[in-house]
């Protein structure tokens, strides 16, 4: 049930009172202390903050790879939180692509089936023309060229690049990444950054974390955690 | 490679083919779980097939009546009796034979060796073989039917205790006195018959004519009777057959010497038979638990390595069934790979094993493939256990969520810290680095442990329990051993002269004492009219020196005594207790007799024992004996066959005709080897499940090396040297190995006693129990070589993992 906010519209994204205590330690340990958060299409959103502050934590809520304890995560009317575990697959492989910050792309699949796997599952495209989708992302990404390798023979920045051509496989609207950066140089950092820039002025919105503090600065908004509280929201003027 | 085949299927197809090893390990310890249980229930299934193929085949009788001869004109009116659907007649006359010619050697070398040594043949025969009708002979390979004159057909199981082959030579003592030679003329098959190898002696097939020409009375001895069983039981079937003694056989003057009346439907060697039965079927339900184990074992340590990519995968879109689903195919194509190599194996080994068995239990031919519920039963095992083994782990990682399937590292291992195995783990200070680590290493996966260990618990608690059943055997031989003092016995064909009997014994060298028995078989004349026929008398002095009866009940025979001791297998099947009037009928003589005392019994079925002077009236043997037991100064086997053979040819010599000599050393040995029979299925078995536990302990040892390769990497990286990590991984198989002992220890005492009362109740004989541990202490050695050797290999791997490759490894 989508809830109306004040402007009138519905948000892309919308956040409230977000909680994730995690009690598989010693003493369960609370990541989010009611987290409150709205985002609009086209934002590219950079969630900032030292190591241990939250980030994770707050990107795998809204990307459902990870279960509040309480509060509320709707993305474009859907209530995320409230989903099944398979209802939350399909919906993410249409919704929200992935980038893991170490990649994990499958290792028996080549670096085009691996692209080709979102749209597999999600029967995206018809069978036959999948590759060729695939390797246009890749093309977008300049991995077009190691489209048949095994993951294992390419770099860490490589990797990284075929990621995220695997998380535009099925053309979501949203891209979550998490320290997309964080294994990379300054130079293979800035072109997947410049990346994607392009992406959202086609339309795309971003969440993306970063610690990189060359990168937090260009964003359009900076959101920073600490202590499992967004202690700071910065837009930057375009 | 898989040109137009969607990603995620390409995926399951690269699993199978890019981590070859694990695809070999997976589909062989599927294999091998198809494998034991083809063999044991294949096997089985076989056995039962051919027996219940060939027995009734073979006509069999409902009863017998020994006799001392009738004519065709008895069986004719037999057969019109009521209730006789068919009746026929056999002479059988056992004899002593040599191998070869050796009329033209009248007196042995001194030196005489095992092979013309004289040992016993029953002779056969039949008024006319071609057209007998009941407890049919099957002849083999195209043997000459009916035995030609002059010829013998040996029955197939003599193989077992005699190498004879066709065209041999055999010299008999003829019954009508002097040697005749015999030619073997061929093979054939008598279900009826007890195997070779079970009594001792072997049994050939003649003609009417050269049973005449052997000097043997021409009339037959043995009625065999074939009744109209629907809705009899044994009581009315042994009431008909002493009517048909009583009104029919008896009134046309011919004796009747005893009467046999079996269980109806059941073989002389149902009993054995049904042991092995039980046992196998024990056996195979083991096999199954444990390829159940060892299969849901190795799927489940499979799927937790793929647990990190499920969750990927589920983070890409992947839905549950989608996902599940390929799990699903790649576990079914190792399970169909599995049993494209067990089930050949298996076949092939079920028949090999029913071959050896039923060669043995001598149930004659048959086809040689396992039924189809054996198949089907491995087939279940080799594709439905994978199946749900590998349903519960797929299903339950896309329930969790994809950081839980990220982050999971086995099916307990995040909890490490918690338990108290661990805790206690924790306490033991001191241990050596690389001993503490493989302990914890051990007990970190404590799920895959647990499965290992029962794997490899229940194999050490069969092997054991098998030793413990061997040992049982044998104490059970060496308490029959205390129980008889003789060194041979003499049993003539007709009865003998006592005072003659001893005095000839007396002049035989390495004779040192002798007594006379008169052995007979009775039958019991119970009140409600019916007979049982499966008993004997032994009438001895009751000072004998040659048993020691122990007495569980009332008093040993006296001087004179009137009175009759019986052992305690009358007492289980009569419902007979002390002071209990009997009345009995032994050879066609009715006597009545009082039961004074309860001797425990030795393996020699009911028995009455009597004063033998009693008896001597009763039967009006005039000082006759049918039995001579003799003691000689050696103990020794083979000098015990030595002196039996110089008192057979004294006897001879004198025309007196001895139908049999046995040493004591190769009685207690032919009764060890026919409990060893089962013993030595039980072996077969054990082996197989002992193999079937170190596949799983190998396998699991290859997994966790495989599941380990970073945390190896990252042991490499801060320093530790090849030859520690193999320490590790050796160390964790050796743990492993000896706690699976210990738990075997422990199982081994209820399974090894409910091993042996399956068998005494199978068999019928009271076994005396006997924990063996020396099968304890050899399976500890056994077990810590294998558990130490199966993770050689694994831990050489690991040692030789690199830090890159470490890190590298998905
Ligand atoms: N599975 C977990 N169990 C217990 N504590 C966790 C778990 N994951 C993260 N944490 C804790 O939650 C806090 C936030 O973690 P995370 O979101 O990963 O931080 P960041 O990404 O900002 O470095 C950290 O203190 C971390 O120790
Ligand atoms: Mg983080």
């Amino acid at each position: 049930m989508p809830t109306r906010t004040d402007t009138g519209h519905e948000p892309l994204i919308r956040i409230s009172s977000l909680v994730k205590t995690y009690d598989s330690g010693e003493v369960p340990f609370t990541a989010l202390k009611g987290v409150d958060l709205i985002v609009q299409p086209g934002e590219f959103v950079g969630l900032i903050g030292k190591s241990g502050s939250g980030k994770t934590t707050l990107i795998n809520m809204i990307t459902g790879i990870d279960r509040p304890t309480s509060g509320e995560v709707v993305i474009s009317g859907t209530p995320v939180h409230a989903l099944s575990e398979n209802k939350l697959a399909v919906w993410r492989g249409r919704t929200i692509g992935v980038v893991f910050q170490f990649f994990q792309l499958l290792p028996t699949l080549t670096v085009v089936e691996n692209v080709m796997l979102p749209m597999d599952f999600c029967n995206v495209h018809l069978a036959r023309e999948r590759e060729t989708y695939a390797l246009a992302l890749l093309e977008q990404v300049e991995m077009a060229d190691q489209a048949y390798k095994l993951p294992s023979a390419l770099s860490g920045g490589q990797q990284q690049r075929v990621a995220i051509a695997r998380a535009l496989a099925n053309d979501p609207p949203i891209l979550a990444a998490d320290e997309p950066t964080g294994n990379l140089d300054s130079v293979t950092a800035e072109s997947v950054f410049a990346l994607f820039e392009k992406l959202v002025a086609g339309g795309k919105t971003i969440v993306m974390v970063t610690h990189d503090n060359d990168i937090a600065a260009r964003v359009a908004r900076a959101l920073h955690v600490r202590d499992g509280e967004i202690v700071d929201d910065i837009r930057r003027e375009k | 490679m898989a040109v137009g085949l969607p990603p995620r299927w390409r995926k399951v197809l690269r699993d199978l083919l890019t981590h070859k090893l694990r695809t070999l390990l997976v589909v062989l310890s599927i294999a091998v779980g198809i494998f034991a249980i083809l063999v044991v229930m294949g096997g089985r299934g076989i056995l039962l097939r051919t027996f219940g193929d060939n027995f009734p085949k073979s006509n069999p009788s409902t009863g017998i009546l020994y006799t001392s001869g009738f004519d065709a004109s008895v069986l004719e009116r037999v057969r019109l009796f009521p209730g006789v659907r068919d009746a026929d007649g056999r002479r059988l006359v056992t004899l002593t034979y040599r191998v070869g010619d050796v009329i033209s050697l009248p007196e042995p070398p001194v030196q005489e060796t095992q092979a013309v040594r004289s040992k016993a043949i029953e002779l056969m025969s039949s008024a006319d073989w071609t057209t007998s009708r009941l407890e049919l002979v099957f002849p083999q390979n195209g043997a000459p039917w009916p035995p030609p004159r002059g010829g013998v057909v040996l029955e197939v199981s003599d193989t077992q205790i005699a190498s004879l082959a066709v065209g041999d030579l055999i010299t008999v003592d003829a019954p009508g006195g002097g040697k005749k030679l015999l030619r073997v003329a061929g093979f054939a098959h008598d279900i009826n018959s007890f195997p070779a190898m079970f009594v001792g002696h072997i049994r050939g097939y003649v003609s009417a004519d050269t049973m005449a020409d052997l000097g043997a009375p021409k009339a037959m001895s043995e009625l065999l009777v074939s009744l109209d069983t629907t809705g009899l039981d044994r009581a009315g079937a042994s009431r008909i057959i002493s009517k048909i003694r009583d009104d029919v056989v008896a009134p046309t003057g011919v004796d009747v010497l005893a009467t046999y009346v079996p269980d109806i439907g059941s073989h002389r060697l149902g009993d054995i038979f049904k042991a092995v039965s039980v046992l196998l079927l024990a056996l195979g339900v083991l096999a199954l638990i444990l390829s159940g184990f060892l299969v849901v074992n190795t799927v489940t340590a499979l799927l937790t390595q793929q647990m990190k990519q499920l969750g990927i995968m589920k983070a890409v879109g992947g839905t549950s069934w989608q996902i599940t689903r390929m799990y699903l195919v790649l576990v079914a194509i190792y399970g169909a790979l599995a049993i494209c190599i067990g089930l050949p194996a298996g076949a092939f080994m079920a028949s090999w094993f029913a071959v050896f068995a039923g060669g043995l239990l001598n149930f004659g031919p048959g086809s040689t493939s396992p039924p189809l519920s054996a198949i089907e039963l491995a087939v279940a095992v080799g594709f439905v256990v994978p199946l749900v083994a590998a349903y519960v782990p797929v299903h339950a990682g896309t329930r969790v969520s994809v950081v839980e399937a990220l982050n999971s590292t086995g099916m307990s291992g995040a909890h490490f810290g918690h338990g108290r195995v661990d805790r206690l783990l924790g306490t033991i200070r001191g241990l050596p680095r690389p001993v503490a680590l493989a302990l914890r290493n051990t007990f970190l996966r404590k799920g895959r442990l647990a499965m290992t260990l029962a794997t490899l618990v229940l194999a050490a608690a069969v092997v054991m329990s098998v030793g413990s059943v061997r040992a049982s055997i044998l104490a059970t031989v060496t308490d029959m051993s205390s129980w008889w003092h003789y060194d041979e016995q003499i049993t003539f064909a007709q009865p003998v002269n006592a005072r003659l009997a001893a005095r000839e014994a007396a002049k035989v060298s390495g004779v040192s004492g002798s007594e006379g028995w008169i052995v007979a078989a009775a039958s019991l004349r119970r009140g409600d009219g019916t007979e049982n026929d499966a008993l004997s008398v032994i009438g001895l002095p009751p000072a004998t020196t040659f048993i020691t009866p122990q007495i569980t009940q009332g008093r040993w025979l006296v001087p004179g005594d009137t009175g009759v001791v019986v052992n305690t297998d009358v007492v289980k099947s009569e419902n007979l207790s002390v002071g209990d009037s009997v009345s009995l009928k032994v050879r066609g003589v009715d006597c009545t007799f009082k039961i004074v005392g309860v001797a425990r019994g030795q393996m020699m079925g009911p028995v009455f024992f009597a004063e033998v002077t009693k008896l001597d009236s009763l039967l009006s043997f005039q000082g006759s004996i049918t039995r001579l037991m003799v003691r000689s100064d050696s103990h020794a086997a083979a000098d015990q066959d030595a002196t039996g053979d110089r008192l057979e040819r004294r006897f001879s010599g004198l025309g007196l005709l001895v139908s049999g000599v046995q040493g004591q050393a190769r009685q207690s040995e032919s009764f060890a080897n026919q409990l060893g029979i089962l013993v030595t299925f039980l072996i077969i078995m054990a082996v197989i499940l002992a193999t079937v536990g170190v596949i799983g302990l190998v396998g699991t040892m290859i997994i966790n090396v495989l599941e380990s390769t970073r945390e190896i990497g990252v042991m490499r990286a801060v320093g530790a040297s090849h030859a520690s990590i193999f320490r590790v991984f050796v160390t964790e198989g050796f743990v492993i190995g000896v706690l699976s002992w210990a738990g075997g220890v422990v199982l081994s005492f209820p399974m090894s006693w409910a091993l042996v009362q399956l068998l005494q109740s199978a068999i019928g004989v009271p076994l005396t129990y006997a924990f063996s541990w020396q099968v304890v202490a050899l399976w500890l050695v056994v077990v810590s070589a294998i558990s130490a050797a199966a993770s050689l290999l694994p831990a050489y791997r690991a040692s030789q993992v690199s830090v890159r490759d470490a890190i590298a490894y998905e």
